[in-house]
């Protein structure tokens, strides 16, 4: 017998009777609460910064004036050529961004219980980008914040995604004495700018 | 070792076990605040436990469904019964892709199987990637922790041990040059690896895809540059669909941290173009502690560190006292199943107060599976004589109000008029490292007779 089959039987064997799966009746959880400042405050508590932007055509202007004269940029939206000193169409493998400085990446929706925003494949054009950039810029739009993290899967629900991920703050660790560090393996830093539609 | 003997070697340092158990205390405290900001905690953490009686219930049925997704989405999946042959799977997946260099991001599983050294001696160069464990790889050491592998570490040794493998300059333990350091050094290894093996946190039958949680970001940088992601798991990681993610992603950072969730939880369905993605399935005993129906929910962890944080006896005896993979309380209900012999101090490791029950996010009940790994363990497992006649003169004793009262009395008489010398000799095992309390001149049944007259 393979493992496969082995294991399936013995799974079979010593499984207890059929448990029935619990209905998630998400308005449960729901609170009266301003999204737009509860996301706001966690964003910080997560070791993020927030922005307000006027438009999505004023998020460049901001950005160079955040992080001056970086050498290496890049950013996905539109309007974005004086900016970009990097073309990914040009690139043979992701290992040549290593010098990426600042990216800049549009999320898809953010969760406001934690400071989460979504982004998949329609918003990242190659994976390695949000983690191997030093900064990282997210521009959302602030009608696109959800109460908790059960809405965000309802969203999620009919997407077909071959990867995606949710991004909470910059990287950290604290696993030197318990000592918060940000910046460890992935971006340095995070910046939230929000614009209205 | 037994788990005292063990910890006695924890204890020889007390400033250090002081800080240990502050820090982890620190920790659980976090947790108490995050967790009291969210309506509905208790609910929540009733659904995370309906959810995995109900996987473990079907657990053969997720498996498939989840295979033949994973496969549809181009995932390679594979079936592993025990540590020896995950290993063999993932040496073999590495020679077909003429891999030499890897990156690891953190799995207990992995840990579980002894992988690294197994690797290391067939030439494969092994890097673990998460900060804590990449400490206890250079000091070659095993995490003390599931989520803070090197919080027996203190900051002078890691500043020597860097020092030493990383060639960095001495500067007094400071966490931030060393934590950009370690950056640097890690960085390297990224952009040279082979391969990636990542955990996984969640693993979702209805779609084939699996979810990794990380705060650092080393489980993406490895498994997006690698031509090559093997991804590692348990039996007991499925759940049955994605919307279930809200339940256990609210739970787990905020039981672990007190963060409201991690940096990065990182969704894989399938692997980009041009690379490779493989999962590994493994059992190594879990599907015969399923049958077991005392400790069936031991399987329903989901790896929070939670009942570390609070445990009083895991913050003043550290991780390595254990000596299993897991350690702390849930450890100490996983093992015994695994090698009841080797582990058959741990479900002794504890005062059985609660406090590990009180916080799982997915409800176990720790302490009563602890308790009743010990009526296996004294029936199985020989014991000491001393305990063997210790435990009939108590039993005794504790059924005879007389005896009890009688006994009572010169233990308290004992205790006020003995010298310290005495009450803290050798032979006393409860006076070692500990002043005993004052006895009071009156047992508590006499007290309350008084007390109705």
């Amino acid at each position: 017998m393979n493992s496969r089959s082995e294991i399936l039987s013995k799974i079979k064997a010593n499984k207890p009777a059929s448990i029935r799966i619990p209905e998630i009746d998400i308005d449960f959880f729901r609170e009266d609460i301003d999204l737009l400042s509860e996301f706001k405050n966690k964003i910080v508590e997560v070791g993020g910064t927030i922005y307000s932007v006027v438009s999505i055509n004023d998020v460049i202007d901001k950005v160079t004036s955040l992080y001056g004269d970086t050498k290496n940029n890049y950013s996905v939206l539109e309007g974005s050529e004086g900016f970009n000193t990097i073309n990914l169409e040009e690139l043979n493998k992701p290992h040549e961004l290593e010098d990426l400085d600042v990216l800049v990446l549009k999320g898809a929706f953010g969760v406001s219980e934690n400071g989460a925003i979504w982004l998949s494949d329609d918003q990242i054009p190659i994976r390695v980008l949000p983690f191997i950039t030093k900064h990282l810029v997210l521009v959302l739009e602030e009608s696109k914040i959800l109460q908790l993290q059960h809405h965000a899967y309802d969203l999620l629900e009919d997407e077909d995604y071959d990867y995606g991920l949710f991004i909470s703050g910059p990287s950290k660790t604290a696993d030197i004495e318990q000592s918060l560090v940000i910046g460890a393996q992935g971006a340095l830093s995070l910046s939230v700018l929000l614009y209205k539609k | 070792m037994s788990h005292s003997k063990a910890a006695t070697i924890f204890n020889k340092d007390e400033s250090k076990v002081n800080w240990h158990d502050k820090a982890l205390w620190f920790v659980r405290h976090k947790r108490d605040l995050s967790v009291h900001a969210v309506k509905g905690w208790e609910e929540l953490r009733g659904l995370g436990s309906q959810i995995k009686a109900n996987v473990m219930s079907n657990l053969d049925d997720y498996l498939v469904q989840f295979e033949e997704h994973a496969s549809k989405n181009g995932i390679v999946v594979h079936w592993a019964k025990d540590g020896t042959e995950h290993n063999s799977i993932v040496l073999q997946i590495l020679n077909e892709n003429k891999a030499k260099k890897l990156v690891k991001s953190k799995s207990m599983l992995t840990e579980e199987c002894h992988l690294n050294p197994y690797l290391i001696k067939n030439g494969i160069e092994v890097v673990d990637t998460d900060l804590g464990e990449r400490i206890v790889q250079l000091a070659k050491e095993a995490p003390s922790h599931i989520v803070l592998p090197a919080i027996h570490k203190t900051k002078e040794e890691v500043d020597v041990l860097f020092q030493e493998h990383l060639d960095t300059k001495p500067c007094d333990g400071d966490p931030q040059y060393l934590t950009m350091e370690a950056r640097k050094h890690l960085r390297e290894k990224f952009i040279q690896a082979d391969a990636a093996i990542t955990g996984v946190n969640f693993a979702i039958a209805e779609t084939g895809g699996f979810v990794v949680c990380t705060n650092e970001g080393n489980a993406d940088m490895g498994a997006h540059l690698a031509p090559l992601h093997i991804a590692c798991m348990g039996i007991e990681k499925l759940i049955p669909k994605q919307e279930h993610l809200g339940v256990f992603l609210r739970l787990l950072a905020r039981s672990a941290t007190g963060q409201p969730i991690t940096t990065y939880t990182s969704h894989f369905k399938r692997p980009r173009e041009g690379t490779k993605m493989h999962v590994i399935i493994v059992d190594n005993g879990r599907s015969i502690q399923l049958g077991l129906e005392d400790f069936r929910s031991s399987l329903h962890c989901i790896r929070c560190g939670a009942c570390m944080n609070t445990c009083p006896i895991y913050r003043r005896s550290g991780g390595h006292s254990y000596d299993a993979t897991i350690p702390g309380p849930i450890g100490s209900i996983l093992s015994p199943g695994k090698d009841l012999k080797k582990h058959s101090t741990l479900p002794f490791a504890s005062t059985l107060c609660g406090s590990c029950a009180d916080v799982c996010p997915v409800k176990i009940d720790i302490p009563d599976q602890l308790y009743k790994w010990r009526q296996i363990i004294t029936k199985e497992v020989p014991q000491s004589t001393i305990k063997k006649i210790s435990m009939k003169i108590m039993g005794r004793v504790f059924a005879n109000p007389i005896k009890f009262e009688k006994v009572g009395k010169t233990g308290r008489w004992t205790l006020r008029n003995s010298p310290k010398s005495m009450i803290n000799s050798k032979l006393n095992v409860w006076g070692k490292n500990r002043d005993l309390p004052d006895a009071p001149k009156e047992s508590f049944s006499a007290w309350y007779k008084k007390r109705k007259q």
